[in-house]
């Protein structure tokens, strides 16, 4: 068992070095094929071409680019992502002031998405063919049709401004507390929420659906158990393979994938600063953040790979 | 047997959800009246200014940014600076100059007692060794540079620059935001700052990147006695914070101005007058007039605009006032003319004039006819960084299109154009714009030599020099009405017209004046 699971680590750990290897070479290469100079953004209209020239030289920007890639590699191995050719400070205490409202929104965000989804899809399992089924069936199309930033607009518009409820955009002041910040993700986390929750009405209501027809639940209401264990007990823990999954993938956009819901509420989150680096070529940023998103989306991937075992021992002992 | 499971889960969960109501109401309760006075701007202690974007450096004698400028400009001051009408007066100079040797010496007094933000004395060796640094890192510095023969400090009190011709622009350059001419303490120079030490009426705290650049109240902050006025006069830091928030988003510094959050939006969208007019009490719309101008850019180096008679072509086409309109759309927030200076400023001159807005495209044509143009089409570079570019670029497409001429747009990001622009193989024109600056040297880089465009011509060396030297006001006001005529002749760039720039203020901001680049002493 303990040489299984060392096999199973040891081929995780193979497979996500690869990946994170592959995304830092694909990111590299597109990054400097493509036009525009960092330094000319830096420096400005008035900037000569020498400047431009000896600056870009002061950042290593003009060693070839197989050098550049591997001095950068051998820094990463070390823990030093570079530094931002804008902001003058190291990428990872960059990365790490994003760290939180990314963390908290995706937190949020999933939370929202999840507690929508998992009871809608299940209740629209259940009631399959009703107007319940109809009703959730065109919630789910609807919040997956609706543009996050449309949306976010409106929130804006009656919560922040017309009632003054809730603030308009940021994260909060730099003395404020946790209390304060989630206060300012309520409503992005509720566009996110909201619009994730599609997904998993309809993978939720598909795999349940999947798993009601089975005989082992005839079973259990020929045996006279309350349908409400039932559902939890027997149909929703089946069921949960898939659902964990797709709940796992929208975790794992949250980190990263959610520019224009933080461009809306002007949230200092990962997704705008890989959008801001890209728009200035902050290449050691791009090159950093881009490392860490990947490696997030393999870390999710990976415990999503546990949970499964842990839903379904069967799962494990397979290997 | 169904709806009885579902009947008794209801009927067990139902004290339990009561509860679970209650719990909750309680909680949202405490939760809004925690965070409720942190929702709206802070108080009188601290001012939220919501800004375009986030500053790309500290540095201000780096930066060719207004936006560096405008925030730093409470931290960092220079020798002269901008009163109301743009005149220049002294800062962290006890006077206007003492000129000599037909203005080739220029002897600079200095304020005595000024205290750096780390309780240095300000001494000349830093006056000295910071202008040394500007003269080295700054594009304006470095002007100067190439026509000083020595800077040097006669004694405690005065600095002087011996220079090799006289040049009127000096205290103007020395005076502006950007690559300010920022006096710093000699401890702390060097070529990457990695301390923001000054004399203003704020001390730098912290920069937390794309969330904000926070400084408190300098207590020893030394005023001048004269009254306020324009940048110029008496600086009180009267709220003990100021933060800059970057609020990239144009209809998110909106939505937070009209929701309370932010004391100040800088630099919003034409469209959102209106909704800002019509939002009460609470907020005041703020016009700030000749803000800039957009100006389109030829390639006099290479291509077909190398040819002058094509760029005279290209000017006979364009209707200045069609593209304003296209770009700003109310009237209120553009004007089409074609003098390079408001009426009523040193500089204002209607010379060359007749050329401006003639949106002829037969005139056009038949220049181009004289210039033997062979239909090759004008590459015409544009961002949507700005939208205002895009849509002038867009419409002037249709202009030269009814002149017969063809183009090639070509919408670039903002990182791609200014790096293609360097490169004059690849372009024939390329839109930007500047803010209207009250020295003329100051803006378009293309009156400078080295800018793309690569306007240099016998002509605009000899005008230019003439202009510059002379240093007596009254003269060089006519001088540069020749500068204007011969941009019109020679058409190195076509100035499209002046655009109003709109902002807004939270109405409890007290003491604040309207300036292009806002600042926010003297403001409670």
């Amino acid at each position: 068992m303990m040489a299984a699971n060392l096999q199973f680590l040891a081929r995780k750990l193979t497979g996500a070095i690869m990946v994170l290897l592959l995304v830092s070479v694909l990111v590299f290469v597109l990054m400097n094929l493509a036009s525009g100079d960092p330094i000319a953004v830096l420096l400005g209209d008035q900037a000569t071409s020498a400047d431009i020239a000896r600056v870009r030289a002061q950042y290593g920007l003009d060693q070839p680019l197989v050098l550049r890639y591997f001095s950068w590699l051998g820094q990463v191995v070390q823990g030093n992502l570079g530094t931002s050719i804008f902001v003058q400070l190291p990428v990872l205490q960059v990365l790490a002031n994003r760290a939180e409202p990314t963390l908290l929104l995706a937190a949020m965000s999933v939370s929202i998405a999840t507690l929508i989804g998992v009871p809608c899809g299940t209740l629209a399992a259940v009631r399959r063919g009703s107007k319940l089924d109809q009703i959730v069936s065109t919630i789910a199309m609807l919040a997956a049709s609706i543009p996050s930033f449309w949306m976010g607009i409106i929130l804006i518009r009656i919560f922040a401004v017309k009632l003054g409820w809730l603030p308009a955009s940021g994260f909060g002041a730099p003395d404020a507390g946790l209390l304060l910040h989630i206060k300012h993700l309520i409503l992005p986390a509720i566009v996110l929420g909201v619009l994730n929750s599609a997904l998993i009405i309809r993978f939720t209501r598909s795999s349940v659906l999947d798993i009601l027809h089975e005989d082992y639940v005839r079973t259990a209401r020929a045996k006279g158990v309350p349908e409400f264990t039932i559902m939890v007990k027997h149909v929703l823990k089946n069921a949960l393979i898939p659902i964990i999954t797709v709940i796992g993938l929208t975790t794992a956009l949250m980190i990263g994938g959610t520019v224009v819901t933080e461009s809306v509420f002007n949230l200092p989150g990962l997704g705008s600063l890989v959008v801001q680096s890209v728009l200035r070529r902050d290449y050691p940023v791009i090159q950093g953040a881009l490392l860490v998103i990947a490696m997030a989306y393999v870390l999710i991937n990976f415990a999503i790979d546990l949970l499964y075992a842990v839903i379904d021992p069967r799962l494990e002992r397979k290997g | 047997m169904q709806n009885g499971a579902i009947d008794t889960a209801v009927s067990v969960g139902d004290l339990s959800r009561r509860r679970f109501l209650v719990g909750s109401i309680a909680g949202a309760s405490l939760f809004a009246a925690s965070g409720k006075l942190s929702i709206a701007a802070v108080g009188k202690d601290s001012l939220s200014l919501a800004m375009i974007g986030e500053p790309q450096v500290l540095d201000p004698m780096l930066a060719t940014s207004d936006l560096v400028g405008t925030v730093m400009q409470h931290v960092f001051e220079t020798l002269y600076t901008f009163d109301a009408k743009w005149n220049v007066v002294p800062l962290l100079a006890n006077a206007m100059p003492d000129t000599q040797n037909e203005g080739k010496t220029v002897t600079i007094p200095l304020r005595q007692n000024v205290q750096f933000h780390n309780g240095q004395p300000v001494t000349v060796d830093d006056v000295l060794t910071s202008l040394e640094r500007w003269m080295k890192m700054a594009a304006a510095g470095k002007a100067v540079a190439r026509l000083l023969d020595k800077l040097s400090a006669p004694d405690a009190g005065h600095i002087r620059f011996d220079l090799k011709e006289a040049y009127a622009p000096l205290l103007a350059q020395m005076a502006l935001i950007s690559n300010m001419a920022a006096i710093m303490p000699k401890t702390v120079l060097k070529d990457q700052l990695d301390q923001f030490v000054g004399t203003g009426p704020y001390k730098f705290i912290e920069r937390k990147p794309d969330q904000y650049v926070r400084m408190e109240r300098f207590d020893g902050y030394t005023t001048g006695t004269e009254a306020h006025d324009g940048y110029g006069g008496k600086r009180q830091a009267l709220v003990k914070e100021l933060r800059f928030i970057p609020v990239p988003d144009a209809n998110t510094r909106v939505e937070g101005a009209l929701s309370g959050q932010f004391d100040f939006a800088d630099l919003l969208p034409v469209e959102a007058a209106e909704r800002l007019e019509k939002a009460g009490d609470g907020i005041k719309p703020i016009i700030t007039e000749n803000f800039g101008f957009p100006y389109i850019v030829f390639n006099t180096k290479e291509g077909v605009l190398k040819n002058v008679g094509m760029r005279q072509a290209l000017q006979a086409a364009i209707g200045n006032e069609e593209l304003l309109l296209a770009s700003f759309g109310d009237p209120r927030f553009f004007r089409a003319e074609g003098n390079f200076f408001p009426e009523g400023t040193p500089f204002y001159s209607r010379a060359g004039v007749d050329n401006y807005n003639q949106n002829n495209p037969e005139k056009a044509a038949k220049l181009m006819q004289e210039a033997k143009y062979d239909g090759a089409p004008i590459r015409i570079m544009a961002s949507r960084q700005y939208e205002f570019h895009y849509n002038i670029a867009q419409v002037l497409v249709e202009q030269l299109g009814r002149a017969g001429i063809k183009a090639d747009l070509q919408v670039v990001d903002w990182a791609t154009l200014v790096q293609r622009r360097n490169d004059p193989k690849v372009w024939d024109l390329y839109i930007t714009h500047s803010g209207l600056l009250p020295e003329p040297m100051m803006s378009p880089p293309q009156l400078g030599d080295s800018a793309p465009g690569w306007w240099t011509t016998p002509e605009k060396t000899a005008m230019l020099k003439q202009f510059n030297t002379e240093t007596d006001a009254a003269k060089r006001g006519q001088l540069w009405g020749k500068v204007q005529e011969l941009v019109y002749h020679q058409v190195p760039y076509v100035i499209v017209g002046k655009f109003n720039a709109l902002s807004c203020r939270s109405s409890k901001l007290e003491g604040y004046q309207p300036a292009t680049w806002p600042y926010f002493w003297n403001t409670k």
